[in-house]
């Protein structure tokens, strides 16, 4: 589905990103770790095409991206979510996933005018569904900027998923939650992949990562220091030094 | 080929009041990040406000008005600083803008009523003395407007790179929150530039007055414009690039105005502000980035 | 009674100029360039009906072609600025065609007279009006056929995905960007549709005063676009209409017993108003 190949992304003198290699095939959960400057978020950047490559390849279902610009990433197919959360704080909830629905799919069904100078009623169902899946039916209305964080994210994702991606980046979406929220998200993140879709899970939260993965990287300096299950990279001592510095047990 | 370097020599020398009023834009966007739109109509203002020295002193020397209108820039810089930047958050940006706007149109309108839209004599110095090197001549007032103007600019760098206050304006340009946190009051500093501003403007406003003879409320919007062209030229919040585009615009203006005439030139000006937007959209020296 | 249909035929035109502006602020581009256009439009429409002795209606709709034409060749170098730096670019534009007309003679004998644009002196006689014997009344209502059908637009737009899409491009262009959203399109289009509406304006307001000169779209014009979407807020089309009665009926025509020093008091009033209610009177919808 995936591929990174010596992905680099220098700015100036510094290496965020560092000959990275990665492959993520179809229908997986990807874990990216490392600490903090690690690079993982700048890999998400270049991915989306926020940032040019400096170098080296992002091949996507066999495409390459390099002339591909961001919009059009997501009608490729690939969707994200932001570590700082960026929602449309002035339009409603249903609003933020109304104006998300750019998929290939949906340009295809619906024609140009219908799409764009249609009203609401045309795709009310598929709204609801999304807005029936992250439990935020009641809130539609609300005004995005007026939700309580834990929904915020919740919106987030379903945002993402509003555009039908067959790749979804996450980029720390379990960022200052609960345990019970956490798990919630896990459920969540196994739902969508039954749904077909593939996940590459930017994440430093251990207790998502671990417990929904199938397979992990990490970075450290913009460089790949170990790759495995998470059983492996629990026990891999680069990993440990990287996290913890020197032989700690 | 003569006529080429004559007008290019006049346009660059008379183009330094351009740079004063680029100074004055770039440097309120530059600590501020906002635009004084009636910035060049303040200028305009002191220099009338310069011509009250007359009404006290019917036979005061020239300089006595320059220093009126200095002073008077100031105050009217203050002025501005209080009715558009101090009470207004800075969070409303197209308050600020609108704010200004609303200054300018009031500045403007003052001038035509008190001088009841007559065009006003505007004392010049050295009108008469002319320097030659053959058939090139370089007037005497207009060095004298460059010489100023350029006294004033290096009173500016002075200020702003050997001075506490100079250091202050630095450092809230490029972390206001930071700055604070220093103990640097914001409110001072950015009243202060508005002040030092103005009261370049005010001496701007007189250089160009005593240049061209007369002062007139048809002044601000030419101005205002071209003055906002140099800031962009530039580069927002660049003291040199207003200094360079200034003189640039200055010497390209005159230049157009020998070959295709007053009505056309600035026209052209505005060719020139395009041409630099699509190829130098950042200006000739754009600031190095700090705050996002 | 004459008086008060030319009241409603002032605020139907300037409603159309601030609609201009409304569509292209809720993308986030603040345009000081909708007088520019609304200056084309009044030209393209004068001239057609006055030189070319078109019927005004196919003249109106040349005049949003133009408009549109201009706007849309605007909207693209636009993307590349930001900011401020757009503000002083609209700027430098609506000036740049005033200039433009300033200097712009085409005359063409009628009988014995000249007509036509001619610089300075502006362009007089658009009496396509009076000569199709017109009531004051009945222009009123025409002009306000186009309003309402501008409003009807916007409002559709307002309240169709490309309506949230706009205001989305406005909000977070990254964002925008990120869930597929094609800025280019969306920024040029709205420039181009604001500038079609302001051409209709401009076509409209030549007709009415049947003599128009470089010195009426200056920038205070501009700055007019803009100051009915402070004050009316961006949330429907019908904040701007009241914006326009607002200004122009009561604060304009309120202000008339002062005569001469209504001008002064009108910048006076604009600063008043941004010190006391920075975000607007009939303001964008509040955060909780």
């Amino acid at each position: 589905m995936l591929e990174l190949q010596t992905l680099s992304r220098h700015f100036g003198g510094v290496r965020a990103v560092d000959g990275l290699d990665l492959s993520v095939a179809q229908g997986q959960i990807f874990g990216l770790i490392g600490p903090n400057g690690s690079g993982k978020s700048t890999t998400v950047n270049v991915i989306t095409g926020l940032f040019a490559p400096t170098s080296g390849k992002i091949l996507f279902r066999g495409e390459d991206l390099a002339a591909v610009p961001t919009h059009r990433r997501l009608r490729a197919g690939i969707a994200r979510t932001f570590q700082n959360i960026r929602l449309f704080g002035q339009l409603s909830v249903w609003q933020n996933l109304w104006v998300a629905q750019n998929s290939a799919e949906d340009q295809e069904r619906q024609g140009f005018f219908a799409r764009w100078l249609g009203g609401q009623g045309g795709v009310r169902a598929e709204i609801a569904q999304l807005l029936e899946f992250s439990g935020l039916a009641h809130k539609q209305d609300e005004l995005a900027a007026n939700l309580a964080f834990g929904e915020q994210r919740r919106l987030e994702l379903a945002r993402a998923m509003a555009a039908k991606p067959k790749l979804l980046l996450l980029d720390e979406p379990a960022a200052g939650m609960n345990s019970e929220e956490i798990a919630q998200l896990r459920e969540r993140i196994l739902k969508l992949r039954e749904r077909g879709v593939t996940i590459l899970l930017v994440e430093h939260v251990m207790e998502l990562v671990m417990g929904v993965t199938d397979r992990i990287a990490v970075l450290n300096f913009g460089q790949k220091i170990a790759e495995g299950t998470p059983a492996e990279i629990q026990a891999h001592p680069a990993v440990r030094k990287a996290y913890l510095g020197g032989d700690a047990a | 080929m003569l006529d080429f370097f004559q007008s290019v020599s006049d346009g660059v020398l008379f183009g330094a009041t351009y740079a004063l009023i680029g100074i004055g834009f770039t440097l309120v966007f530059g600590v501020m990040h906002k635009l004084n739109m009636a910035y060049a109509a303040a200028s305009v203002g002191g220099a009338y406000a310069g011509l009250l020295v007359l009404k006290v002193m019917a036979a005061a020397p020239p300089a006595l008005v320059f220093l009126g209108a200095f002073a008077a820039g100031g105050v009217l810089g203050w002025l501005v600083y209080l009715t558009c930047f101090h009470f207004i958050p800075l969070s409303s940006p197209l308050a600020t803008l609108m704010s200004t706007v609303g200054m300018l149109l009031l500045i403007d309108e003052v001038i035509v009523h008190v001088t009841e839209g007559m065009p006003q004599n505007y004392p010049a110095m050295f009108d008469d003395v002319m320097l030659r090197a053959g058939d090139f001549t370089m007037r005497g007032d207009l060095l004298l407007v460059f010489g100023v103007a350029v006294l004033c600019m290096v009173a500016l760098m002075l200020l702003l790179y050997r001075t506490r206050l100079g250091l202050a304006t630095r450092a809230v340009s490029q972390q206001p929150v930071a700055a604070r946190l220093c103990g640097i009051r914001l409110e001072q500093v950015n009243a202060t530039t508005f002040i030092i501003t103005g009261l370049l403007g005010g001496i701007a406003g007189a250089l160009i007055g005593a240049s061209v003879g007369t002062l007139s409320p048809l002044l601000t919007t030419p101005l205002t414009v071209k003055g906002l062209i140099v800031t962009v030229i530039g580069g927002l919040g660049s003291v040199p690039g207003a200094i360079v585009a200034g003189l640039l615009v200055g010497g390209f203006e005159n230049v157009l105005q020998l070959y295709r005439g007053v009505t056309e030139r600035d026209l052209y000006v505005m060719l020139l502000l395009f041409v630099f937007l699509t190829f130098r959209p950042d200006g000739i020296f754009a600031p190095k980035g700090g705050r996002d | 009674m004459d008086f008060y249909f030319g009241l409603v035929q002032i605020i139907g035109v300037h409603t159309l100029l601030g609609l201009s502006a409304y569509i292209v602020l809720l993308t986030g581009q603040v345009s000081l360039a909708q007088a520019g256009f609304f200056a084309v439009g009044a030209y393209a429409a004068g001239m057609l009906t006055v030189l070319a002795g078109w019927h005004l209606v196919p003249a109106l709709g040349a005049s949003a072609v133009c408009g549109a034409g201009v706007a849309c060749a605007v909207g693209f170098p636009a993307l590349r600025i930001k900011g401020l730096m757009l503000v002083i670019a609209t700027l430098a534009f609506g000036e740049g065609v005033r200039l433009f007309f300033f200097n712009f003679d085409y005359q063409v004998a009628r009988g014995d007279i000249k007509v036509g644009p001619l610089g300075g002196e502006g362009f007089r006689q658009i009496r396509f009006f009076p000569e199709h014997g017109w009531t004051t009344g009945e222009v009123m209502l025409f002009i306000w056929v186009f309003v309402v059908a501008a409003m009807a637009l916007l409002w559709w737009f307002d309240r169709s995905r490309y309506g949230s899409v706009l205001r989305a491009v406005g909000e977070d262009e990254l964002a925008a960007q990120s869930v597929g959203i094609n800025l280019t399109a969306v920024k040029v289009s709205a420039m181009t549709v604001g500038g079609a509406i302001a051409g209709v304006g401009g076509g409209l307001y030549a007709h009415y005063t049947t003599h128009i000169e470089h010195a009426s779209f200056n920038i205070l014009l501009a700055t007019f676009a803009i100051a009915y979407q402070i004050v009316g807020g961006l949330r429907n089309v019908f904040g701007t209409v009241l914006a326009v009665i607002f200004v122009q009926g009561f604060l304009i025509e309120g202000l008339r017993f002062l005569g001469d020093w209504r001008n002064l008091l009108f910048g006076a009033l604009i600063v008043l108003a941004m010190n006391l209610r920075p975000s607007g009177f009939l303001g964008a919808r509040r955060r909780a």
